[in-house]
């Protein structure tokens, strides 16, 4: 996992709440069984418009840009860091929408809320994955989301991982910092982009004791 | 200090723990072949084996035809469905085939087959494990990169322990209303999010009184509130599922007592133990119809579709568009809305029980025309079982087709799917926007709700279609 400490990125905004992961990345992409090649894939059905979207063998194949979807805006395009209204990534526990999102080029992705942000198992995939979901406290997400809104194209901010720190710039004026909170253990793992099995592969002693404790009845019976 | 049922399952299946993460052990996985191939492909790239194959099971259910299981058209769905045999041989995990008789949705499988067990950790590539909360189990959905985690370690790594969500169901059930009302009554009561980062315990006497398929049901859309996983505290229904019927991997004889002996301490022990509680009076409740794109967005059958402004939990921006995307206009009575295709099937409707509902209402009925309607069960032994009850005949007679097992039109991941523009009755568990086909829309009902609108060819309060003397 590429480690993350500190990025700086240009910002987009998607303000819809309840962005499932259907939306996020259509089922039908589901079928391939790589890692890769999602990024033209993000946002697919709602990308390109009717008939434009790619068939899951070859993304790079696709139609225009739909013009009405909000990250087709010119002003989003090269941008690294996704603001997204409450409960972003809800639906299936499918990780294509992490890969997706990342191969789509963010890095991370703001929303509203703690706790209320982002799904569960979305928040969990995309720490698997070094994708930073960062939620704010709505008060502060809203000057965000503003920033983006009034400032199209310049609006930036860095994310400092580390002081869990969050900076506007870019033609908005003055420079907010926000806070966020990313769990210890996370953070850990982000900052220095450790692989999670190694870990707990030092815990075997534990896992072993464990398996050996456990009652009869729930190994397995015949096959 | 009171305890609730997680607390008791969690802290049994504590391998390590810091203040902000705990280190759990999986009992059972559930493997199916969309979730997995990077997975398995991880730890071939590592050189790691699977540290329990027999704790491991996998299946084939989202890339199914279901008209010919056998026949996979589409070349991705069937790499896709041979890299998972491939994976299988190689890291030495069982596989329930395509007509091994044992095939099926994991989540309809899983209990069949005595997989699921009360107080067991189960985890699968799938955010509708929650399902098989309704045993007693911590259950709950993963993503590949936490699938080659338990593959490599057996655990998995948590967060610090969920929040707990007590979900009392009061009264009884009336005529026409099945457990797929409650769940959607209950997500419309608290909306998508309503649960996040929580585990609901549903209880309450409305609960005792339910079948385990019914209790499945339940716990299956426990995702579509937010919530972690769902859960049902073991009680003589469940133990009666292990005793009535042997299940192949479930313990038997003196384990099984042994077992249940243990079982009989899952309980919450006082429902102030939940951190938050909320309570639904079922007796109480008209069938339930989702007019938008989520599954809080939803009305009695006797109501009408909502404007963008009395949308709870969705801004009126995110109620229009949804409203827009189902071409739907405020004001008009659900019941008037016509529909293309009815959809009985799904890990949230496809066991038995719901089959016997839907063939209820449309026994001696035709299929109303130019709908189509598709019954397709959860599993091979569901169908079987069907079979074995007359319940094809009822389908057949109808006019509806009798397909093969698999998830079907519950996705659009496998031949069968909406056109454009299209409109379902569906038991299934999403109706987000292109989830049954690229602008397709869902329309979320119980079984025999979705039999009412095959006969009728719209949207139809099945109580006006019960015999009152039944
Ligand atoms: S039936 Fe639907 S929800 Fe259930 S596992 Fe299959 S695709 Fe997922």
């Amino acid at each position: 996992m590429e480690p993350f400490q500190t990025h700086r990125g240009r910002l987009a905004l998607l303000d819809w709440r309840d962005v499932n992961t259907d939306l996020i990345i259509p089922a039908r992409y589901l079928k391939r069984i790589e890692r890769t090649g999602f990024g033209p894939l993000l946002f697919a059905d709602k990308r390109y418009g009717q008939g434009g979207a790619p068939e899951a063998d070859a993304p790079e194949k696709h139609g225009p840009p739909d013009p009405a979807f909000p990250l087709n805006a010119a002003e989003c395009q090269g941008a690294s860091i996704l603001v997204v209204g409450r409960n972003f990534g809800c639906g299936s526990s499918r990780e294509h929408a992490v890969w997706a999102v990342m191969q789509g080029g963010y890095r991370a992705v703001v929303a509203p809320g703690k706790g209320e942000g982002f799904a569960d198992i979305f928040e969990s995939n995309a720490y698997n994955n070094g994708l930073l979901p960062i939620e704010l406290d709505p008060a502060d997400w809203a000057i965000l989301a503003q920033a983006v809104r009034d400032h199209p194209g310049a609006a930036e901010a860095t994310i400092d991982l580390r002081a869990q720190t969050i900076t506007i710039h870019g033609g908005a004026g003055e420079s907010p910092v926000f806070t966020f909170e990313t769990p210890e253990s996370q953070r850990h793992r982000l900052i220095h982009g450790l692989d999670a099995i190694s870990e707990t592969l030092a815990h075997d002693a534990a896992i072993r004791h464990h398996e050996q404790s456990a009652p009869a009845w729930l190994a397995p019976q015949t096959r | 200090m009171a305890t609730t049922l997680f607390q008791k399952i969690w802290d049994r299946h504590l391998v390590a723990a810091t203040e902000q993460a705990n280190l759990l052990y999986i009992d059972r996985h559930l493997v199916h072949e969309v979730t997995s191939p990077q997975a398995f492909d991880g730890l071939r790239l590592a050189g790691r084996t699977v540290r329990r194959p027999d704790l491991t099971v996998a299946t084939i259910d989202h890339n199914v035809p279901t008209d010919d299981q056998l026949v996979i058209r589409d070349p991705l769905s069937k790499k896709q469905v041979e890299t998972l045999r491939a994976n299988c041989r190689e890291f030495g995990v069982t596989l329930h085939d395509i007509q091994s008789g044992r095939q099926g949705i994991v989540h309809v499988i899983g209990p069949e087959l005595g997989l699921t067990l009360p107080g067991a950790t189960i985890v699968c590539g799938d955010s509708h494990t929650s399902t098989h909360g309704a045993f007693g189990a911590l259950a709950f959905g993963i993503g590949t990169s936490e699938v080659e985690h338990v593959l490599a370690t057996q655990t998995l790594w948590q967060g610090p322990r969920p929040g707990s969500l007590g979900v009392e169901i009061t009264g009884r059930l009336a005529a026409g209303l099945e457990p797929k009302d409650v769940i959607l009554a209950v997500i419309r009561a608290i909306g998508t999010g309503g649960a996040t980062g929580c585990v609901i315990e549903y209880h309450g006497a409305g609960v005792r009184a339910l079948s385990m398929e019914g209790r499945l049901t339940i716990c299956n859309m426990s995702i579509e509130a937010g919530a972690r996983a769902g859960l049902i505290a073991p009680d003589e229904t469940t133990f009666a599922y292990f005793t009535d019927q042997e299940r192949p991997f479930a313990p038997k004889g003196q384990a099984l007592e042994n077992a249940i002996n243990d079982w009989r301490t899952l309980v919450t022990d006082d429902p102030s133990a939940f951190d938050r509680n909320v309570s639904i009076d079922a007796s109480t409740l008209a069938p339930q119809v989702t007019w938008g794109t989520n599954p809080a967005m939803t009305v009695d059958v006797t109501g009408v579709v909502p404007g963008p402004d009395e949308t709870p939990f969705a801004a009126p921006a995110d109620a229009r568009r949804a409203l827009e995307y189902m071409g739907l206009v405020p004001g008009t009575p659900i019941a008037k809305v016509a529909v293309d295709i009815v959809f009985i099937g799904s890990c949230t409707n496809g066991r038995i029980e719901d089959l016997r509902s839907a063939a209820r209402v449309m026994k001696g009925r035709r299929v109303a025309s130019g709908v189509r309607t598709l019954v397709v069960p959860g599993s091979e032994a569901v169908r079987k079982q069907a079979e074995a009850e007359g319940l094809d005949q009822v389908f057949l007679h109808a006019g509806a087709e009798w397909r093969q097992a698999g998830c079907s039109m519950c996705l659009a991941m496998n031949p069968d799917r909406l056109e454009p523009g299209q409109r379902s009755a569906s038991t299934s568990n999403r109706n987000f926007e292109g989830r049954q086909g690229p602008m397709g829309r869902t329309h979320l009902v119980s079984p025999s709700m979705a039999a009412a609108a095959a006969v009728t060819g719209r949207f139809t309060d099945v109580r006006e279609l019960l015999d009152p003397r039944a």
